[in-house]
């Protein structure tokens, strides 16, 4: 068939051809002209007319070749069979409603969730060849890249074959002052091949090159859309204008688009960064730059050379690492080097929470598939007479299955509109309720990935749950007899649909089972202890940075003021400046050298997070002192140098020894001062409350000095959002241009630690409800069934004179028998499965036998209460006038 | 050969009534269904035996294809009738047709004529 004469077909078929009067009036003429030349050759009228009959041949014949021709055979038929299923969907609006309902449900929430996941897992990074981009550095132990310090970089780019290039970045934090108004800043120094590496181009100006990243001037920014528009009014003319940085002008180079997604610093700040400014490292000069080898404050990427496997270029890396820790031993741990696809490095945790959801919905897909299967089933009962009907005049099991599968189509394809539906509201909620962690959650909508991905499983649904009904039903018309006897058949639909409540309730109780998990980790981190004392303390970020404070005296001096201020407030009861807090979002992780306890090479002893404060930092956190004091005011610049260490520390380094008075060196083992181990504090959980606390330290602010601080108030009760208040005006009181930032109470910065686990929880709950509720309705559409089928057998036996309770039994004992096969086999498949939910869950066994316990006594009741209607059904059935209606 | 012919009436193959179609309409110009049927009558001498049910769906096929085309005239008659006609790419398709059923028919010729002198030496 040509392109030509099937688009005329497909033009015939949805009925813009020719029509069929056209054809009628057509062979009428045909049929006329031969009467006539009859007549002329001596016939008379009869004769001519029966002789012009049979020369014409049968017209039904001619006009159904014609039309075959007219159109295509496949679209013909399909029209048929949605014009005639079309109208048995309006004949049974009780089970179209219920049907399109629950796929609704099902494809909806699939339809949301793989949104999420197509945004978050699926859809390539913007970047040019995104697939070459990776992360670089030391392996942590959870297979993650380090950070790196600058010489190791510059020495990779040197000895590396593998990679195209490497750059690096930093997070920086500046004050931009306008006005009376000082605001700091999410920013980031890269190297100067930062956008080029990822392909991205400025809208306005342009990116930095190789001359903007010099040690002695690298003050030159790119700015990000958001802030070109906020500060700059998108002036199109901000490019070469400064702008005024920490006190320092900084020239305009360029704007980047809305669409830049900016590398990795969106989980640090909690919001995309605002501006990049080069790095300006001096490889050649360590000390004056920062540029150092063995500190690690620079995340590293770089982009493969096209066709170099990851496999590849980690050996050549763990060779180049090699050779560096020779060439440099006292700087180097022995380890080896992670190299991690971007993707990988920016999904993070989000991917096992996400997968995990997923498969929750493609179980409640599953039961809601199962339901309407088992709702067809029921319904084929009432077509059988139809389709043996069908069978007897001609229509093969195949144009029968045909039919019915098209039907089914019909349904999927209405359950995904529903859904879409559905789900366009359910995706908002989704990106309000997801823990920010989820990396690109900006993006998640429904477009047309999303909804081609949506037709495919509504398809699949369809053909899920409408083959084995159709097969039934077109095997059904092989019968040639249009009066049956029902029951054969009954018996054969209904070992099917008690197969499909099996199903639903093995199904259910595994969402269950993972629903219950997640219910009790979150449970458990609400009590777990972060080891300080979260309640009622507010927590302030300000930096005291720029030209007022140039040194570390001004900043020290500041810091005493703001404290005095603090403390004076009403309400307050203890106040510290901290350099950093425990789930604050930065880590500060120094070697820990202790003397007479070093390794042999001392690059290899531990690293201590550490934190520094001034004030009454252990009374305002509630963290505990175990021996010796705590840091105070004499602790001073000029004074001895102290530290407090940690009993994770304590026991690291010095095991059952007593570490008071011991002397330790910190970041470096051979330069540097000692310092006093003053007292031993209890543990804190830095970040996450699921891993053991981290070794730790604190020195006092005034000995290493810190621009950026948290100021930690505990209150005497009252209104904590009046005592921020009250205390950002105290800070400002100082001056109005300290950039003040991230108020928060302490409480909510560790709550949004649990936030990725408290979104898989609710969505689990909600799927789990929702697979809970399909299979109880599912259920109770079965006993009911069989209570009414079987209501004169329960009739003679009452009659015959059984009890109730025999009623009762009788009616129960089907479908729960159903039910306990059901738990059995869903606790087997959850025992299989939840081990998958890996570190999500927290504090539980993923076998946890008394949620798994839990969970099948909730489906057990669930159960009966499906039971409930048909059972007081059964019991009231009146012997003698049932048996009248039979 | 020319007695069995006569003997029995021949169904017409598909694309050869696609070919007899479009010489008709090439020789006859315009034309409607029953004057197309009674042409190819006259000319096979009764000998084709032509089902009306062939006949209609192979002219709405040959338009489908675009090789004619057909709009409502009136005939001798005075009656309203479908006219069919070819189209300029219904004649490049009739030429190539004929070209082929010639050669075709030339090879069947040979070769029967080659059996039929093989036997007799």
């Amino acid at each position: 068939m040509t392109a030509r004469e099937f688009l005329s077909r497909l033009k015939g078929a949805i009925g813009l051809g020719r029509t069929d009067s056209d054809l009628a009036n057509e062979v009428d003429f045909h049929r006329e002209m031969l009467e006539a030349g009859h007549r002329r050759r001596g016939l008379d009228e009869d004769a001519a007319r029966r002789a012009a009959r049979l020369a014409l041949g049968g017209t039904a014949q001619i006009a159904e070749s014609w039309r075959d021709q007219r159109g295509l055979a496949f679209v013909d038929t399909l029209r048929q069979d949605i014009r005639y299923g079309l109208r048995l969907f309006r004949r049974t609006p009780g089970f179209t409603l219920s049907a399109l309902l629950t796929l609704a449900l099902g494809i909806g929430a699939n339809t949301a969730i793989f949104s999420v996941v197509d945004a978050v897992l699926l859809r390539p990074l913007p970047y040019v060849d995104p697939d070459r981009l990776v992360t670089v550095g030391d392996r942590e132990p959870d297979g993650s890249s380090s950070n790196v310090g600058f010489a190791t970089v510059v020495d990779w780019m040197a000895r590396s074959r593998a990679f195209e290039s490497f750059s690096v970045m930093r997070l920086w934090m500046p004050t931009l002052v306008t006005g009376s108004d000082a605001e700091r800043l999410s920013a980031v120094r890269v190297s100067w091949n930062y956008f080029d590496l990822l392909g991205a181009r400025p809208v306005i100006g342009r990116t930095f090159v190789r001359d903007d990243d010099r040690p002695e001037d690298w003050y030159s920014v790119v700015l990000s859309e958001s802030l070109w528009r906020r500060r700059f009014d998108a002036d199109p003319g901000v490019v070469g204008r400064t702008v005024t940085l920490n006190d320092r002008p900084y020239r305009i180079l360029g704007v980047m688009p809305a669409s830049f997604e900016p590398l990795d610093a969106e989980r640090y700040y909690h919001a995309p960064p605002q501006l990049w400014a080069a790095l300006g490292y001096d490889a050649t000069s360590a000390a004056a730059s920062g540029a150092c080898r063995s500190c690690q404050h620079l995340r590293a990427f770089g982009r493969l050379k096209s066709g170099v496997t990851l496999e590849a270029a980690t050996a050549e890396m763990n060779a180049i690492r090699e050779q560096l820790r020779r060439a440099h031993p006292s700087d180097y741990q022995s380890g080896s080097m992670a190299i991690v696809p971007l993707r990988t490095a920016l999904t993070g945790d989000a991917r096992v929470a996400l997968l995990v959801l997923l498969a929750a919905v493609a179980a409640v897909l599953l039961i809601a598939c199962a339901n309407v299967a088992s709702l067809q089933l029921a319904r084929g009962l009432t077509r059988h007479r139809e389709i043996v009907l069908r069978s007897a005049l001609g229509a093969g099991r195949a144009r029968v299955l045909r039919q019915l599968l098209t039907e089914s189509m019909l349904l999927a394809a209405g359950g995904a509109i529903a859904g879409i539906a559905l789900a366009s509201g359910a995706v908002r909620m989704l990106v309000a309720f997801a823990p920010i962690s989820l990396p690109r959650l900006g993006q998640v909508a429904v477009d047309g990935r999303v909804l081609a991905f949506t037709a495919v499983v509504s398809a699949s649904a369809g053909v899920v749950f409408g083959l084995a009904p159709a097969w039934k039903g077109a095997t059904a018309g092989r019968e040639r007899t249009l009066v049956v006897d029902l029951r054969g058949t009954v018996a054969g639909r209904s070992r099917a649909r008690t197969l499909l409540i099996v199903l639903d309730f093995a199904l259910a109780l595994v969402l269950l089972a993972g629903a219950g998990l997640m219910l009790r980790t979150v449970a458990t981190l609400a009590h777990a202890e972060p080891g300080f004392r979260a309640d009622g303390v507010i927590t302030l970020q300000f930096s005291l940075n720029g030209a007022r404070y140039p040194t570390d005296e001004s900043v020290v001096t500041a810091q005493q003021v703001i404290l005095e201020k603090l403390r004076a407030l009403p309400g307050v009861k203890d106040v510290a400046l901290a350099g950093q807090i425990p789930f604050g979002g930065v880590q500060d992780c120094w070697g820990f050298h202790a003397l007479g306890r070093m390794q042999p090479n001392a690059a290899n002893d531990p690293c201590v997070d550490r934190y520094s404060f001034t004030g009454d930092y252990l009374r305002a956190m509630g963290i505990p002192l175990v021996a010796g004091r705590t840091l105070t005011d004499e602790d001073s610049a000029t004074a001895a140098r102290t530290i407090l260490i940690s009993r994770a520390t304590a026991k690291l380094i010095w095991a059952d020894a007593d570490p008071l008075g011991a002397q330790v060196r910190i970041g470096s083992a051979t330069e540097g001062r000692w310092r006093t181990v003053v007292g031993i504090v209890g543990d804190v959980h830095h970040d996450d409350v699921t891993v053991p606390p981290a070794a730790a330290m604190y020195t006092p602010e005034a000995q290493i000095t810190s621009a950026y601080l948290t100021a930690v108030i505990s209150a005497r009760g009252g209104d904590a959002a009046e005592l921020s208040q009250s205390a950002r005006a105290a800070i400002h009181e100082l001056s109005p241009l300290i950039p003040i930032y991230g108020v928060a109470s302490l409480t909510a910065l560790v709550d949004r630690s649990a936030a990725e686990r408290v979104f898989v929880m609710r969505l689990l709950v909600v799927f789990a409800a929702v697979a809970l509720l399909l299979a109880a309705v599912g259920l109770y559409g079965v006993v009911s069934y069989t209570v009414g089928e079987r209501s004169r057998e329960v009739c003679v036996r009452m009659a015959l004179g059984a009890q109730r309770r025999d009623v009762l039994r009788l009616v129960l004992a089907g479908g729960l028998t159903l039910v306990a096969i059901g738990v059995v086999v869903g606790v087997g498949a959850a025992l299989a499965l939840t081990r998958y939910l890996g570190t999500l869950v927290f504090g539980v066994s993923p076998t946890d036998p008394a949620t798994f316990a839990a969970a099948a006594a909730l489906l057990t009741f669930v159960a009966l209460l499906a039971h409930w209607v048909p059972v007081r059904r059964a019991l009231r059935i009146d012997p003698a006038s049932a048996l009248r209606a039979e | 050969l020319a007695i069995n012919m006569a003997a029995q009436k021949t169904d017409v193959l598909q694309g050869t009534l696609d070919l007899m179609v479009l010489k008709t309409l090439d020789t006859m110009g315009s034309q409607h269904g029953y004057g197309i049927a009674q042409r190819l009558q006259q000319v096979s001498n009764d000998l084709l035996q032509l089902n009306q049910g062939t006949l209609y769906p192979a002219l709405l096929r040959l338009e489908q294809r675009g090789w004619i085309a057909s709009r409502w005239g009136t005939s001798e008659n005075n009656r309203r009738a479908r006219y069919y006609s070819l189209t300029r790419h219904g004649r490049k398709q009739l030429e190539r047709e004929e070209a082929e059923w010639q050669q075709r028919a030339e090879i069947m010729a040979r070769l029967l004529g080659g059996a039929a002198g093989g036997a007799q030496s």
